[in-house]
């Protein structure tokens, strides 16, 4: 067809293997790496001055991260795009997994055992989600996404997994998904008045969601809104972040000296709370710091978003860059107190393999939107002809 | 094949699609942004901008409580008031316990004084830490060792441990389980006991303070009264020695006492003190020149005023000289005194005495004075007797300090000190001669015979005043029976104030529960107990530089009759 022709003509020949490499964005993986490299002296520092059990462990699964990074963005987004709804399909059938064969951790279950490591399949539920939505939407014109009839799929396709999410039970994940998909649907169009709506509504349903809250749940928000009234049970994780993160100062107190880290007075700070350990050690400069980095990664994601060229590379670019960005901000609103604990790890830094693999996962996805950002896709997901 | 304007058509909807869809990136953009400097504040907030309630609880738990301890407390002679003593602490972590009930069960054996069903629940609730109890002994901590049941931990902590009990109760005050001070001296010095490693001096000397409480216990328990302080002032360094409240409580289980028992009623109980004022009304007519010790007033008959008769207890119905009226306390002829000074001067005097605000002791527990306010010249009346200006027993001590030394007014305090405060004058040297031989003269041939202690020289003046009553008026039978003195009267050293609250009278005081009855004997047995302590030496009374130095000639009654014609 003509029109098909005058659009192939717009697309730029293959690109070779070696200008893919030249196309990547190294400083954003030099950022990561930054970032990372942040992780492993926090790690260090949390064993006491020790490679081991977690920044060794840790730098093994960057190294890991990096190679699948780099493979990821090789790819032709277009792959990606055709594999969309079969990757979230694979997933949602892990997630389906643990329902049924999952194996009890901390109380709640996540994790499929696959031997080799632990796979928690509602963190990679987060890139499949955001693959399958940018197909969708890509799909859709702007009028299209005005009939609130094409809503429908998009909205299943998030209920599915955040359903079985929240039977784990993860709220905070479930949380991170719905907001996640929820900027997609900002960008992809979706009416104001229609996200005005459903706040409203998210309003009223408050005291109904109280109701089926778990009793441990419903905790961790009263505690949450005066930590002060139970010091040494619930509340204990907050307080005691924010002392630390309070006598950290402006300069902090060196490496390897945070007292309220290395006292244990601070719970979980290889995981969860390892921004609070960070601050406590290296002060206020050290926290803006790294906050500092992330907004420079963040910033790049949403310059990629910015310059590509299709729809579904710029909703890819977004929604992985909402999601690192919904893990920094849940984790340091939730160490300072802003927000109730729920449990998000700091994307890169924590020690954990499978949120390090999400997000390198996804920001190669978002390197491969750069590197193809010229490529145009025709609404079916496959060249426009 | 599409047509032009289809193309176009299509082309515009990309267009606007794409339009839009930039527009809400930069939005979103935007807002990340705003999630960023939400929390870069935040995180200013906290580390930066320390909000003060969290770094002191940090200091407070953290700090220096489990690594340091507090500080000592001692008397002026070193010996130990408070001390901190390290013991374990007892607590579980029950997700690492495996049976509770059978834990509290087996825990009950080595403690019996915990409750198994309520240490079961706590075993088996979800969280991470429960203190079963706190301070353990080393032989408790054995025997838990020994159980051998998971899950229960030791924390070191320290324990506040008052050696002296309830002699010191009042002043030392006590610490609750964090270690954090909660009245008296560890309550108003409660950051340096924590900061500090050299131990804290009072002014208190153990022995003395031990004498006084002995002495108003006893007071206290012959007369049937409800409680009592006595306190010891050195008058030249301002100087607690001593400063008992009865009913008292031990300072190491303090958090079981009866709250009547936490009150101090030499620091926070204010009264009106009675006839003692008229130590104050007296200095000050003397001051103010209205008054000499050689002029007289007429208290022949009782004044009225509106609805009220003011008379005197021991009545004499006729003229009487400034001592006369001192050494019978005669209210009438102390109103005329007042009288003569005014409202004014009455007011100013009070409040340069320190009368009207609070005393400068070092303690959190201290009484405001209740004031009259408007000050009506009724007021003046009866505060010149000690009706209707409460303040507490230190006020008064403090006050008759001034009066004895030569007249310098010098802030109480709590703290040995070897640089007094240099004070501020309030009488004259002069003044405070006189002041000296009334208040001998009172001992020597007034109401207050009892309270004289051979060789000591003591000085002094009762006081009976009537309790106010729950309904304004006042209650006959309640009295505030009190004598302040001071020794030795040549030379003045220490004011000593014993108070009974409503004693009931005796057979041996012939019914009387009278401040001359009551507290004068306490003050007698306590100056001979304390003076030789105190490095008071005893002189001959009757040796004449003694004699020339407090002798008051008073004049003859019929001299002043004749000068009232």
């Amino acid at each position: 067809m003509a029109g098909g022709y005058h659009f192939e003509g717009l697309n730029p020949p293959e690109m070779t293997l070696g200008q893919k490499l030249a196309a990547v964005n190294w400083l954003l993986v030099l950022l990561m790496g930054a970032i990372a490299s942040i992780g492993f002296a926090m790690l260090y520092s949390a064993a006491n001055g020790n490679f081991s059990p977690w920044a060794f462990r840790q730098a093994i699964r960057f190294g890991v991260g990096l190679v699948v990074m780099l493979s990821v963005a090789m790819v032709d987004v277009r792959f990606w795009m055709r594999s969309a709804y079969i990757i979230y399909s694979g997933v949602l059938a892990l997630l389906l997994g643990v329902e049924v064969m999952g194996e009890i951790g901390m109380g709640a279950q996540r994790w499929i055992d696959l031997g080799v490591f632990q796979l928690q399949p509602s963190e990679l539920m987060k890139i499949a989600l955001v693959l399958a939505l940018a197909r969708y939407f890509h799909g859709l014109t702007w009028d299209e996404v005005g009939n609130p009839v094409n809503l429908l799929p998009p909205l299943l396709m998030i209920a599915m997994p955040v359903v079985l999410v929240l039977r784990q039970p993860d709220l905070g994940t479930a949380l991170m998904i719905i907001m996640g998909a929820g900027a997609m649907f900002f960008l992809a169009g979706v009416r104001i008045w229609k996200f005005l709506t459903l706040i409203g509504v998210g309003i009223a349903a408050v005291p109904v969601a109280w109701q089926l809250m778990r009793g441990y749940q419903q905790q961790r928000i009263l505690t949450f809104l005066n930590p002060e009234s139970d010091p040494l049970g619930s509340g204990y994780h907050i307080l005691q972040s924010k002392i630390a993160l309070g006598s950290g100062g402006l300069f902090g107190k060196g490496f390897l000296e945070g007292s309220q880290s290395h006292l244990n007075f601070l719970p979980e700070k290889q995981t969860d709370f390892i921004f609070t350990m960070l601050a406590e050690e290296f002060g206020l400069v050290g926290g803006l710091g790294l906050i500092g980095l992330y907004v420079l990664v963040v910033g790049y994601g949403i310059a990629i978003a910015i310059r590509a060229r299709s729809q579904f590379g710029r909703l890819v670019a977004l929604g992985v860059t909402t999601t690192l960005f919904l893990y920094l901000f849940i984790n340091v609103a939730m160490v300072m107190g802003l927000i109730p604990v729920v449990g998000v790890p700091l994307p890169m830094i924590s020690y954990g393999g499978t949120a390090m693999l999400t997000i390198m996962l996804g920001f190669g996805m978002v390197i491969g939107v750069s590197v193809h950002r010229d490529v145009r896709i025709g609404r079916a997901g496959v060249d426009e002809d | 094949m599409r047509t032009r304007s289809e193309t176009v058509r299509l082309e515009g909807h990309a267009k606007q699609a794409i339009e839009t869809g930039r527009n809400r990136l930069i939005l979103a953009g935007c807002l990340i942004g705003l999630a960023f400097v939400a929390v870069s504040a935040r995180v200013v907030e906290l580390s930066a901008l320390r909000n003060h309630s969290e770094p002191a609880l940090s200091a407070s738990s953290v700090d220096t409580t489990l690594t340091v301890g507090r500080a000592d407390i001692v008397d002026r002679n070193g010996l130990l008031v408070a001390t901190s003593l390290r013991t374990p602490s007892l607590y579980a972590d029950p997700k690492e316990v495996l049976d509770a009930e059978d834990a509290a069960f087996r825990l009950a054996t080595a403690l019996p004084d915990i409750n198994p069903a309520e240490t079961a629940a706590k075993l088996a609730s979800d969280r991470r830490f429960v203190w079963l109890k706190r301070n353990l002994t080393p032989r408790e901590q054995q025997q838990i060792n020994s159980l051998g049941i998971p899950g229960l931990h030791f924390f070191d902590e320290w324990k506040r441990v008052y050696p002296q009990g309830s002699l010191t109760a009042h002043v030392v005050g006590f610490t609750d389980i964090d270690d954090r001070g909660i009245s008296g001296v560890e309550r108003s010095f409660d950051d340096v006991l924590r900061g500090g490693r050299e131990p804290l001096r009072l002014a208190l000397d153990l022995r003395v303070q031990h004498i006084v409480r002995q002495e108003l216990a006893q007071q206290i328990a012959t007369f049937e009264a409800i409680g009592g302080a006595g306190v010891i002032v050195d008058v030249n360094t301002g100087e607690t020695i001593a400063m008992v409240s009865l009913p008292d409580f031990d300072s190491n289980v303090a958090g079981q006492m009866d709250p009547d028992a936490l009150f101090n009623r030499a620091t926070l109980g204010v009264y009106e003190m009675g006839s003692t004022f008229k130590i104050f009304n007296t200095a000050m007519a003397l001051e103010a020149g209205t008054a000499t010790m050689r002029s007289g007033y007429d208290a022949t008959n009782p004044i009225k005023i509106s609805r009220f008769t003011i008379s005197d207890y021991h009545a004499k119905r006729r003229w009487l000289s400034v001592p006369e009226i001192f050494k019978y306390s005669s209210n009438i002829g102390s109103v005329k005194m007042a009288i003569d000074v005014g409202t004014e001067g009455q007011r100013a005097f009070m409040a340069k005495l320190g009368m009207l605000r609070e005393t400068a002791l070092e303690l959190p527990e201290l009484g405001r004075p209740m004031v009259p306010n408007p000050w009506r010249p009724i007021n003046t009346m009866t505060i010149a007797f000690g009706h209707g200006l409460s303040v507490s027993p230190m006020h008064l001590a403090a006050g008759v300090a001034a009066m004895v030394n030569g007249g310098i007014r010098r802030p109480l305090t709590i703290l040995e000190t070897d640089t007094p405060s240099p004070g501020e004058r309030i009488i004259s040297e002069r003044t405070s001669h006189d002041m000296r031989r009334l208040m001998r003269l009172v001992v020597d041939d007034g109401t207050g015979r009892k309270a004289d202690a051979e060789g000591y020289i003591v000085g002094g003046k009762t006081g009976t005043a009537e309790k106010v009553g729950g309904r304004g008026g006042y209650r006959r039978k309640a009295l505030m029976s009190s004598f302040v003195a001071a020794f030795p009267m040549q030379k003045p050293r220490y004011v000593v104030l014993v108070m009974v609250d409503e004693p009931k009278g005796t057979k041996e005081s012939h019914g009387y529960a009278t401040g001359g009855w009551v507290a004068a004997p306490a003050i007698s047995r306590i100056i001979a107990r304390s003076a030789p302590l105190l490095g008071v030496a005893p002189v001959d009374p009757e040796a004449p530089e003694i004699r020339r130095d407090l002798m008051i000639e008073v004049p003859v009654e019929g001299g002043k009759r004749l000068a009232s014609f």
